[in-house]
């Protein structure tokens, strides 16, 4: 089983040249039944990245570009009367589907992220009075720009928190670029992936993740870890116990990635950043963009052993 | 200075250190007040103004040039006040000085540091100017503060309570005093290798060497204690107190004064008679080296000696309240035998001057052969005569004993003793003044005897064989109720008792319970004296034998020693308690594993892991990367994997990997 997943590494790598640390991420993040958020800059490659990962786990794709006058409605999918039945048929939206890549999710006004975030949360949605279950597995990559940049709705905290991991591509190494400049753009080259898994070795995979073994000395480093941040002076505000359940998640699915049936600490470093990192922020600068410092400074002092 | 640029050393100094700084200055100035100028005051305040404007960001710090011209106008202004920037007084104004001034420049921890050592230093040089218990328990005051501001200075900047740097600087205090207490006991006072120049005393009044008529009736002015004895026995009559200070041999037809000689010939010889007298005295600075006794005294300090004229004296002046011990046997023989060139002193008269009084001698030698008849006829002649004992003598002109005994008739002590010793050498007996004092004030609440200044005194003493030297008093004759009772009855209403010193409470002995109050709190200070300040030398000596019997300085300072260790070891296992620390097998085995990579340069970080530590260390030694590796999979294992491995395992991959280790990276 774990060959496979490292045959899916490879071929999504081969896609998405030069970033393995982000696609592992993304991966773990999947993994752990968790939410991606990749903010960056356009151009970066997240699309590609959500089509690897869709191609290669064969799971359905979707596509929602976010905009300033996207409904609820455009995202869930509405009733309309049909003529020959005399009645309203449901006509399913975007979201039922397995893998959903909700593209510039800060260009949409709250209403409209509030129904996909409400969505990622309970699994299910209720359009019309009628509760309607999500496919499983579900997994939603929003993506965003930086908020700096104009004519955007910055999530909240609170919204911000659904996504397990917030990670953010970064400019490809001089290398990986050249590479790409000679063989094309990877995007063309996503039809030549082959699905790995299927749905059933994803659910075996996943329902393996939380016997992942974690020691009592590890929660106890994830708890110190989860103290610093609420005892710290620098902290704004602490990791909440959903934050650390996250991490340990996380960190376990990390674990498994590397073939490892227990969580050592540093499964947990390795996951920090990407879990944190979107839940912290300075005191010293509580609207900015979080704890970029703040995980490294945990990740610095904080005993590990 | 502050040029260093080390990140520790630019560290701010906290709002709660700087706080009990400038309160710590303020109560360590405090006490030097009194023997410091006026404008060292507004120094202080300026500079303090200055650092809290600088704190407030309101105004800069001083650039060199204004520190320079701080400096030396200060300097210069310690010169001007004080005469010289060498001794102890200029000394101390100039470490007050530098503790101020360095409030200006003091920008980072560091700095600040300095301010508090230097605090510490001035507050003990405060010391050696007022170590009265009020002043003791007043030190604990700035101690605490400069303590808060120390611990302040660790705190965080966010820290805002001072008040709870305060408790815990007092309660560190509380945890001092049983070692202070200890040290208090066993610590040997060391002798300064020099000697340590005293406070210079200004104003305080006190027996001078030499006596000219008026000397000691200004002393009858003063109300400031001269020494406390207490005797061992019950207390003797008043009329036989005469404390000795001086023999007073040389006569220039006006001023008594010291022979030299009587301090380098041999002791006087005397046999001991009657019953002895035990008793010791802590007596006041005096900044002389003579100490007081009744007649004839032994013991008292190491190096104190009798002196021909039975005057005892040590080496070093009395700078601090000395506590000693003497026996007297006041019924001895002094002198039976008489020395040649002591009785030719005894009968030195200036060639000129007082012709009256020769005269009147050469009568009374020719009526009284017998030298004792002689003795008592005069003292009867003072007694019979109208003479008047006074406060307020008229002052005399050049020949001082016939204006005295023929004229005014009015006179103190040193009028009657001086007259009659000049009288008596004249008729031919050998005969000198004694000065020092009479009697003294009983405090029965501490069973102890006051002595004052106004108590000093002068008296007569004459050679006759076969007794030797007598002490005879013509003061008794004229008031004898100064001896009887005191200065304050024997001058009666008419005459103001210490009317210089309203505030000396020793003048209202007549209301009944302000003397009460007067009486209990000199026997407070005088169990401070005799039991705080005096406990060192001799007489600590003599507490720690009669604990632990022979006293073997080195086997008592081990003691202490040992002692000191033990006391710190209890309170460092009752702190640490690590008989209740988890046994944690793993975590100790790691510890090890750290500390054996530590000897080869290799530290973890704390938020390192194990085996990113691991790692690094394999790249490091690449030789024993297999050992490394090996005990952290193990480790890891055990730890995180849930291996329920017997913990031996993990140590004998520790033991192989510290035999494969060499002992220091330099070795391999």
């Amino acid at each position: 089983m774990r060959a496979r997943l490292e045959s899916c590494l490879q071929s999504i790598d081969r896609v998405l040249l030069g970033k393995e640390l982000q696609v592992r991420l993304a991966l773990t993040c999947l993994l752990a039944r968790g939410h991606l958020l990749l903010e960056d800059l356009p151009g970066m490659g997240k699309t590609t990245l959500s089509h690897a990962l869709a191609r290669v786990l064969g799971l359905g794709f979707q596509r929602i570009q976010f905009t300033a006058d996207l409904l609820p409605g455009d995202i869930l999918g509405t009733s309309v009367f049909d003529k020959e039945s005399a009645q309203f048929v449901f006509h399913p939206g975007p979201i039922f589907c397995e893998l959903i890549l909700a593209d510039e999710i800060n260009r949409a006004t709250p209403k409209s992220q509030s129904a996909l975030l409400e969505a990622m949360e309970e699994g299910q949605v209720t359009i019309e009075g009628a509760t309607r279950p999500l496919p499983s597995p579900f997994f939603v990559i929003a993506t965003q720009n930086p908020v700096t940049q104009g004519g955007t709705f910055a999530l909240p905290e609170s919204q911000l928190d659904r996504f397990l991991m917030r990670l953010s591509l970064g400019y490809p190494a001089r290398a990986a670029e050249k590479a790409l400049l000679l063989a094309g753009s990877g995007r063309q080259r996503l039809p030549e992936l082959e699905p790995v898994l299927d749905h059933a070795a994803l659910a075996a995979i996943q329902a393996e993740i939380p016997r992942v073994r974690v020691s009592d000395a590890l929660v106890d480093y994830v708890l110190r870890l989860v103290e610093a941040t609420r005892s710290q002076p620098q902290f704004a505000w602490g990791l909440s116990p959903r934050g650390s359940l996250a991490l340990l998640a996380a960190a376990r699915a990390w674990a498994y990635l590397a073939g490892r049936d227990y969580v050592i600490p540093e499964d947990v470093q390795a996951v920090l950043p990407a879990v944190a990192g979107h839940r912290l922020r300075e005191r010293a600068d509580p609207a900015g963009q979080g704890g970029g410092t703040l995980v490294q400074w945990l990740l610095r002092e904080v005993a590990a052993v | 200075m502050t040029t260093a640029k080390s990140g520790a050393a630019l560290q701010p100094i906290p709002r709660v250190g700087l706080t009990w700084l400038l309160v710590a200055q303020l109560l360590v100035v405090l006490p030097h007040l009194g023997h410091l100028p006026l404008w060292i005051v507004g120094l202080w305040l300026g500079c303090a103004a200055w650092h809290i404007q600088i704190f407030r960001m309101r105004a800069p710090y001083p650039n060199g040039w204004i520190k320079a011209g701080l400096m030396l106008g200060t300097g210069f202004g310690v010169y001007l006040s004080r005469g010289g920037l060498i001794g102890l007084e200029a000394g101390v104004v100039l470490l007050i000085a530098a503790f101020i001034l360095k409030l200006v420049e003091m920008r980072s921890r560091r700095d600040a540091l300095v301010v508090i050592f230097l605090g510490f230093f001035a507050l003990a040089t405060a010391g050696l100017f007022e170590d009265g218990i009020l002043a003791a328990l007043y030190y604990l005051l700035p101690l605490a503060a400069l303590l808060a501001a120390l611990i302040g200075l660790q705190q965080s900047a966010l820290a805002a309570d001072p008040w709870a740097t305060l408790r815990l600087a007092g309660s560190l205090l509380l945890q001092a005093a049983p070692l202070m207490l200890l040290l208090f006991l066993f610590f040997p006072r060391i002798e300064p290798l020099w000697s340590l120049p005293g406070p210079r005393e200004r104003g305080v009044t006190g027996l001078s060497d030499s006596m000219t008529p008026g000397d000691i009736a200004e002393l009858g002015q003063s109300g400031a204690l001269a020494f406390r004895a207490s005797f061992e026995g019950p207390l003797p009559e008043r009329s036989r107190l005469y404390w000795r200070a001086l023999t007073l041999e040389h006569f220039d037809g006006r001023r008594w004064s010291q022979v030299p000689e009587a301090a380098q010939v041999e002791p006087p010889l005397w046999e001991k008679r009657g019953a002895p007298l035990a008793y010791s005295i802590v007596m006041q600075p005096s900044n002389r080296p003579w100490l007081y006794s009744l007649d004839v005294a032994e013991g008292g300090p190491d190096d104190a000696r009798l002196l021909a004229d039975f005057r005892l004296q040590q080496r070093r002046p009395v700078t601090r309240p000395q506590l000693y011990r003497l026996t007297s046997w006041p019924d001895a023989q002094r002198e039976p035998e008489g020395s040649v060139p002591a009785l030719q002193r005894a009968l030195q008269l200036p060639e000129r001057g007082n012709p009256q009084s020769r005269a009147w001698a050469a009568e009374l030698r020719r009526r009284h052969p017998e030298p004792e008849a002689l003795v008592q006829a005069l003292l009867g002649h003072f007694g019979r005569e109208a003479f008047h004992y006074t406060l307020k003598p008229p002052r005399l002109g050049r020949d001082s004993v016939d204006e005295f005994l023929f004229a005014t008739r009015r006179g103190f002590c040193e009028h009657f003793s001086s007259a009659m010793t000049f009288v008596l050498r004249a008729a031919g007996i050998p005969a000198r003044v004694v000065t020092g004092y009479q009697g003294g004030e009983f405090n029965p609440a501490g069973n102890y005897l006051l002595v004052h200044q106004f108590d000093a005194h002068a008296w007569v003493e004459y050679w006759q064989p076969p007794r030797g030297w007598t002490t005879v008093d013509p003061t008794f004759q004229v008031a004898p109720e100064r001896i009887e009772r005191g200065l304050q009855q024997a001058l009666g209403e008419e005459q103001g008792f210490l009317e210089e010193a309203p505030l000396s409470l020793a003048r209202y002995r007549s209301i009944d319970w302000l003397n009460r109050l007067r009486l209990s709190w000199d026997n407070l200070n005088y169990g401070w004296q005799r039991w705080v300040l005096g406990y060192q030398g001799e007489q600590q000596m003599q507490v720690l034998r009669s604990w632990f019997g022979k006293a073997d300085l080195r086997l008592l300072g081990l003691t202490a020693v040992a002692a000191v260790a033990a006391t710190l070891l209890l309170v460092a296992l009752w702190l640490f308690k690590p008989w209740r620390r988890e046994g944690d097998a793993q975590q100790r085995l790691f510890q090890r594993f750290e500390k054996l990579l530590a000897r080869h340069g290799l530290y973890r970080a704390p938020g390192e892991g194990p085996r990113a530590f691991a790692e690094r260390a394999a790249q490091r030694l690449p030789d024993h990367a297999g050992a490394i590796r090996t005990f952290v999979e193990l480790f890891e294992a055990q730890r995180y994997g849930g291996q329920q491995g017997a913990p031996g395992e993990l140590g004998r991959a520790l033991r192989q990997l510290r035999r494969a280790l060499p002992w220091r990276s330099g070795e391999e």
